[in-house]
């Protein structure tokens, strides 16, 4: 089972709340093969994927609203993770048949949310940390 | 989460930045290959995870444990990584059997003895047992080296061109032992490679290292190959065919027809990269999609040939391109020879205004 332990969290609730939720439908789909369901992967893959589309543009609103300097570059790393997700829902698809797809889907989504989703996310972590808490001060010092 | 963690870590030499902002995780049973060129920082990043270069910036989690961060650095004997080098690095006044029991001093003897029994059986050494490493072939002694590694059970290992000091044919032979022996072990595994195919044959996933310290691309095997984000990356597994010119209509017009540019707007200038083995050839009478060529030259490599062709007619007219074919070339194939182009081996990159 994978889970988001404290050197995966970036510190802002909004975000480490889709973290944990993208892990629950891995763990999801995870559980499917290891019970023997690997054709509900079908099912579920797409979840996944639907939920990390909701993420991206959830997390690209709160760096542009804090004009983070790269945030045009993750931008296209969202972009460029699509393939990756068209792999995972092929693989899902695969995945009842075949052993190798369905090794290889868990694999993948392994790899896509702590690599390429998580650890591209660390990169603006402090940098969204402070502006997070430069609006939290304000609203305070408003109220 | 099981297995190694890098955040954010940047490194330099004096005034010389050799990582610059490298995240990257490693699951317990998987193994991932940093692959580059001598200098891109690779072996940086492999020392500073084992503890052997001090880090500057970021952090490194084994296990979650953190073993490096602003104010912490574990010493590389409190890590509870194996290592794998080149050289092997064995003791040459130890035997087999003593060099796999060097790093089990904390157990007693017994213990000791039978699990390095144990790991020298799993890489199919224990008839050596007994032999000191110079009456060894590389192989074999590289396999010792494995051994050694994975004796303590540690929670990570780390490779450094492992296999680079090998012959081709023992070469192919021990890094399938090693894999198949990580394998079982479900050890995390960081592998340093400069060789595109040993890193595709090895890796669950690669990441490629460019000359300024970054991370180019991350992704399996076939999304490196299939699917290089620049450039550099598509270089990297050997000289490229390229076609410039101008996109026109999401294409770049050739010899070989329209070849698909990507987002490549009209107009704008564009590169196209063709593998070699993106490039078919055939013989006879006219082929549909195909451009007739002269063949210049047939090299036999063993499984495939290079085949060296002039293209006759069209735009690129003149221009000479290789193919990699599968076995042997057939010079005397009768009737024309064509060329096609296999769209799966074709990579547009549009070049900046």
């Amino acid at each position: 089972m994978v889970e988001i332990t404290r050197s995966f969290e970036i510190e802002v609730e909004a975000i480490d709340a889709d973290h944990r939720q993208l892990v629950e439908i891995i763990n999801e789909i995870t559980q499917a093969i290891d019970d023997g369901r690997a054709g509900e992967c079908a099912d579920l893959v797409p979840n996944f994927v639907e939920f990390s589309q909701q993420h991206f543009a959830r997390e690209e609103a709160l760096l542009t609203k804090h004009a983070y300097p790269l945030a045009e570059k993750h931008r296209q790393h969202h972009v460029g993770l699509t393939d990756k997700m068209k792999n995972i829902q092929a693989l899902s698809e695969r995945a009842a048949d075949s052993q190798p797809a369905a090794d290889a889907l868990r694999k993948e989504l392994v790899f896509i949310l702590m690599d390429d989703v998580i650890n591209e996310d660390l990169a603006f972590k402090s940098f969204l940390m402070k502006a997070e808490a430069r609006d939290t001060s304000g609203d305070d010092a408003g109220s | 989460m099981q297995g190694l963690h890098m955040v954010g870590v940047r490194h330099a030499y004096g005034k010389t930045q050799v990582l610059n902002d490298i995240s990257l995780t490693v699951p317990a049973g998987e193994l991932v290959c940093l692959l580059g060129p001598s200098g891109c920082g690779k072996t940086t990043l492999l020392r500073i995870a084992a503890g052997m270069e001090r880090l500057q910036t970021g952090s490194v989690t084994i296990d979650e444990v953190i073993v490096a961060a602003p104010n912490v650095q574990l010493p590389p004997e409190e890590r509870q990584i194996g290592f794998m080098f080149q050289d092997y690095a064995l003791f040459p006044h130890l035997t087999v059997f003593e060099n796999v029991a060097f790093g089990l001093f904390r157990q007693d003897r017994q213990t000791a003895r039978a699990r390095a029994l144990e790991v020298l059986e799993q890489v199919g050494m224990t008839q050596h047992a007994e032999k000191h490493p110079h009456l060894l072939s590389g192989g074999q002694q590289q396999r010792v080296a494995l051994a050694r590694a994975l004796a303590p059970k540690p929670r990570l290992v780390l490779l450094d061109e492992p296999f680079a000091g090998l012959d081709t044919t023992m070469r192919a032979r021990v890094r399938q032992q090693t894999l198949s022996v990580l394998k079982q072990t479900s050890v995390a595994t960081l592998m340093v490679t400069h060789d595109p195919r040993e890193a595709m044959y090895m890796a669950d996933r690669i990441k490629v290292m460019g000359e300024n310290g970054q991370i180019l691309q991350s992704g399996r095997p076939q999304d490196i190959y299939y699917n290089p984000a620049e450039e550099y990356v598509a270089r990297l597994f050997g000289p490229m065919n390229m076609i410039e010119g101008v996109a026109q209509d999401g294409s770049l017009a050739s010899s070989f027809g329209p070849l698909a540019v990507g987002d490549a707007g009209n107009g704008q200038a564009v590169r196209v990269l063709i593998r070699s083995e993106g490039l078919i050839l055939s013989h006879g009478g006219e082929q549909p999609g195909g451009t007739p060529v002269d063949v210049l030259s047939a090299h036999l490599l063993g499984d495939s040939s290079l085949v060296g062709f002039r293209v006759r007619e069209g735009i690129n007219s003149g221009a000479e391109f290789q193919a990699r074919i599968p076995g042997a070339f057939d010079l005397t194939g009768r009737g024309q020879t064509w060329a096609h182009v296999d769209p799966a081996q074709v990579f547009p990159y549009p070049q900046k205004q």
